[in-house]
């Protein structure tokens, strides 16, 4: 199946079995630099990716869906100026996920955040977030390197600069 | 790397009319609403035996949620994320409740009702709660020009150890809902569906009562991979009957479950799940007790 898609925004024209997930065509189209696992349905939660700006796991997604996606891993999200709402998060706490999950646990907190403010132009309603929804959403990254309480001060401190970034705007 | 896996065939209709035309052209296919079942699923990818596949995505009559003065009817597309925006107002505590239960909301945008309730192997927490609630499924049936429409009680999908009635070339369509609101209700989870389903329990439980007499109490209980359970005889025993319940007929109710369980699960249930199962069922009966207490 001939699909037509952008990852890390290069157009891309891939030629891939219709089912085949997501995670594998990123990993063997980039030739292993994207790094996401392939757990063979452990949930691991360490395959996340952002599909047309919504947080997804790749491995649930078949080929067949990415017909002009836009697909955005960690390695092109790390170079937009969202990111850097994270990193300061990260430093401010003193706490960031360990290397193992660092690239999906952060594009969790991404979809997190996404609620505060979307792409540059439209923004979405200030949902009010409480703690349990931030601690569940981050579970779906089955690795224990962060505990309830490093989550919610990360993701605290992150909203912070993300607000900041709406105020300024408007 | 994977030589020999064949690319399934993909239909993806615009419209019920072109689905029922590639149901009824590819029977053998399978349909696709959420894919997280069937992609979640060990050994999933690559496969020599893979069906071709009819997605269900496009269709917007399947992603349709509508009220009539007496239903809410849920698209069989509809995700449990869509459901959750419509809001409190318009969804009963029993379900928003089993909604927010279920997965993350990155998961929950992708997961559907149909394909919630039409897996094969695993019963999910979405069709104990909506047995629970008395909802209805519609399901359309030899697909193609003569296309068969029926209604049926969410139970009547499933036999009682939880095993899908419905035919391969069968399809949800829609659900439907009565806006008559419960007094009381419940939903308890334990244990994990997706990393230890043969320990996980839900139990659903649904209520009306008024002047503390039971009128309506509809229970469901689900293991899994092995019980789909309305314990009919409780629901007997149960109307009528004036709130707070005695710890004698708590106990009676909790003893006849477990005989009902032990008879109908197609394995002999781990003891984890059976004392969950029974914890539960005594303590949503508690519950009950103190709502109605409290509200008198
Ligand atoms: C990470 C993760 C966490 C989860 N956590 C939970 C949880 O906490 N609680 C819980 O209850 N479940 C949980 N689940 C399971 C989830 O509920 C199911 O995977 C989901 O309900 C399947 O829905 P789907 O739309 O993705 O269906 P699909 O995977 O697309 O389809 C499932 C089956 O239904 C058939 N089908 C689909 N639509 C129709 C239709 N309209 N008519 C007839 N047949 C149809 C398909 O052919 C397939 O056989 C979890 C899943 C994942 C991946
Ligand atoms: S690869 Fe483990 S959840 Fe996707």
């Amino acid at each position: 199946m001939k699909i037509k898609c952008s990852i890390d925004n290069k157009s891309q024209l891939l030629d891939v079995n219709s089912n085949k997930p997501l995670n594998l065509i990123l990993i063997e189209e980039s030739g292993g630099t994207i790094k996401l696992s392939s757990c063979n349905s452990h949930l691991c939660g360490n395959c996340i990716v952002l599909l047309n700006d919504e947080a997804v796991l790749s491995c649930l997604i078949p080929a067949f869906q990415l017909k002009g996606a836009r697909i955005v891993t960690f390695e092109g999200y790390q170079k937009s100026r969202f990111f850097h709402d994270l990193e300061r998060a990260y430093a401010d706490t003193g706490s960031q996920p360990c290397p193992h999950c660092f690239n999906s646990k952060t594009l969790i907190f991404e979809s997190l955040l996404q609620r505060i403010i979307k792409e540059e132009g439209t923004t979405s309603r200030d949902e009010e977030i409480d703690e349990y929804a931030i601690v569940k959403e981050l579970s779906l990254n089955t690795c224990p390197c962060l505990d309830a309480q490093e989550v919610i001060a990360i993701y605290n401190a992150a909203a912070v600069y993300r607000r900041r970034r709406r105020v300024r705007r408007s | 790397m994977y030589e020999g896996v064949r690319s399934p065939a993909v239909h993806m209709p615009k419209t019920l009319g072109d689905l029922y035309f590639a149901s009824n052209r590819f029977p053998k296919a399978l349909f696709w609403a959420g894919g997280t079942h069937i992609m979640s699923r060990p050994n999933y990818y690559p496969d020599k035996e893979s069906p071709d596949v009819i997605s269900l995505q496009g269709i917007p009559e399947l992603r349709r949620i509508s009220r009539t003065e007496k239903y809410l009817e849920i698209g069989s597309m509809v995700t449990f994320e869509m459901l959750l925006r419509v809001g409190r107002q318009v969804l009963s505590p029993l379900l928003q409740k089993t909604l927010e239960n279920t997965a993350t909301k990155i998961i929950r945008r992708q997961i559907t009702f149909g394909g919630s309730l039409a897996t094969v192997g695993v019963r999910y927490a979405l069709a104990g709660t909506l047995a629970a609630l008395q909802g209805e499924v519609e399901v359309k049936g030899n697909l193609g020009p003569r296309t068969e429409t029926q209604w049926l009680a969410v139970e009547r999908l499933y036999d009682k150890q939880g095993r899908l009635l419905l035919k391969g070339d069968e399809l949800i369509t829609r659900i439907r809902l009565s806006f008559e609101r419960e007094t009381f209700s419940t939903f308890r989870v334990g244990g994990s569906v997706m990393q230890h389903p043969e320990e996980c329990v839900y139990l659903s439980l649904s209520c009306t009562y008024s002047q503390s007499v039971i009128n309506n109490f509809k229970m469901v209980i689900t293991f899994p991979t092995s019980l789909f359970l309305v314990p009919y005889e409780v629901g007997m025993m149960m109307s009528g009957t004036m709130l707070p319940l005695s710890s004698q007929h708590i106990g009676r109710a909790v003893k006849s479950i477990s005989d009902e369980i032990m008879v109908n699960a197609t394995e002999t249930p781990h003891p984890i799940q059976l004392e969950r199962a029974k914890r539960f069922i005594e303590a949503s009966l508690h519950e009950l007790n103190a709502q109605s207490l409290s509200s008198r």
